[in-house]
């Protein structure tokens, strides 16, 4: 299969994915959970996304694989509203988020929870004010005894239930990362967007994140859109992946689709990823 | 006694722009440099990620803070003017509290007090937007979080000394 085969494949997957007839929606359980469309983003003239489109259909988990500075956080951060892209469209559920205001676009946010790379937690407040953080500007309704119970259970969740108190400077990077997934689980999330959860840690700590990751989505059935360059952690927790290179999609398909494709780049990527995985081993 | 009292009013116009510089450099400085780390650290980014607006949360209330905390400062920075001042007289040429006050507030009016103290809550108001918008724009690291901390103190200060001209001019043409 060439590169233009699948990128032509791609396209009338994600085409028929994001104009999908009525009946098909229904049959489908509605609209994709995310569709983006032709999506271009530039920095500084440097260009980052070339007319990305993809599709992610609810309690689907997509791995967005790509060597780094290919454009994969920044496809997330478009994905959420925190950046604005050039040209292309992006719709959560079926609602375009293109140009909404930043009000209107955390009523969209509600519905989405976001792993960032290096945790992000607060660094002033302690793990389980950090959890508790999005319930009290956002369940206003809810009682401080609820949101106590709620943050004790979603850190019991993610294995962080006797570190309500600590700072995240005082704990470790999987820890954090732990935190941070409980976090974004605060405000039940239709979808899980996740940006290289497995970063700098450990193989050991990777692969707990990793049965973390396909635990919550077995008991949440979120959509997930899962970015990471570790093939090992994407063929783990994602049924299907999406490969990037300088901005374009250069394959989209399975991991058994990964493997037998032909195409320069993407053997490449493959022999060099089972290269860091032997590495990691051998250390 | 004419000498002096010119002395206290030198001291006290000199005492009056450092508080502001003071405040320019440690608030500004503090709030610039704080959301600037925020900001390097994704923890704004994650603040908007979970469906909070980051400028309502962070920008507004420290504008808020900037914008009533200054005059508050004012009046404190004034009391303790006039205790420092009776003090320091006192030591000079022995006088009694109540002769410095009566003296002190003779030909003082209401345009005295008022316009000067309320129209630094515009000096609040110029501290704190500047530091908020240095602070949330940042770029880059470590480096980043300097530059933030340096253009709000230096940018703060200098508009700071600026808005003072112009409210100076528009308080005597209003309360002549």
């Amino acid at each position: 299969m060439t590169v233009e085969d699948t990128t032509r494949e791609f396209n009338m997957d994600t085409t028929d994915c994001i104009a999908m007839k009525p009946e098909e929606v229904e049959k489908d359980g509605g609209e994709p959970a995310v569709a983006v469309r032709d999506l271009h983003k530039s920095f500084d003239g440097q260009r980052v996304l070339n007319g990305i489109s993809m599709c992610v259909r609810r309690s689907q988990t997509v791995a967005v694989l790509g060597r780094s500075g290919t454009g994969k956080s920044v496809l997330l951060k478009l994905i959420i509203g925190l950046l604005q892209p050039d040209s292309g469209s992006i719709r959560i559920h079926g609602q375009d988020i293109a140009g909404l205001t930043l009000d209107r676009l955390g009523e969209i946010g509600k519905k989405i929870g976001f792993l960032f790379q290096q945790a992000a937690l607060y660094d002033s407040l302690t793990v389980g004010q950090n959890v508790a953080f999005p319930l009290q500007h956002n369940k206003k309704q809810m009682s401080s005894s609820d949101q106590s119970d709620r943050v004790t259970e979603l850190l019991a969740e993610v294995g962080m239930e006797g570190e309500l108190a600590k700072m995240p400077s005082a704990i470790s990077g999987g820890m954090q990362k732990r935190v941070g997934l409980a976090r974004a689980l605060a405000l039940e999330p239709d979808i899980l967007l996740l940006d290289e959860p497995t970063a700098g840690l450990d193989p050991i700590s990777a692969g707990e994140i990793d049965d973390l990751i396909l635990k919550l989505q077995q008991e949440h059935r979120m959509a997930s859109v899962v970015v990471t360059h570790d093939l090992h952690s994407a063929k783990a927790i994602a049924g299907h992946l999406i490969l990037l290179n300088e901005g374009n999609v250069v394959l989209e398909g399975t991991f058994e689709e990964l493997q037998h494709s032909e195409d320069k780049f993407v053997q490449a990527f493959l022999r060099q990823s089972q290269e860091d995985t032997c590495r990691d081993r051998r250390d | 006694m004419k000498v002096s009292c010119d002395g206290h009013a030198r001291a006290a116009l000199e005492a009056y722009f450092n508080k502001f510089l003071v405040v320019s450099g440690r608030a500004g400085a503090g709030i610039g440099a704080e959301l600037a780390s925020m900001k390097v650290t994704e923890q704004i980014d994650a603040i908007e990620a979970s469906a909070v607006n980051p400028y309502k949360l962070l920008a507004a209330t420290r504008i808020l803070a900037c914008i009533l905390m200054l005059p508050l400062l004012t009046l404190a920075a004034d009391f303790c003017a006039l205790a420092t001042g009776w003090v320091s007289q006192t030591l000079v040429e022995p006088l009694s509290l109540r002769q410095f006050i009566n003296s002190g507030f003779s030909g003082a009016e209401f345009s005295d007090l008022l316009p000067p103290t309320f129209k630094t809550a515009v000096f609040g108001l110029i501290i704190g937007l500047i530091a908020c918008f240095q602070g949330m724009r940042t770029r880059g690291g470590a480096e980043g979080v300097g530059r933030a901390a340096m253009n709000s103190v230096v940018l703060s200060s200098l508009f700071v000394i600026v808005a003072d001209v112009v409210l100076v001019k528009l308080i005597i043409i209003c309360f002549p």
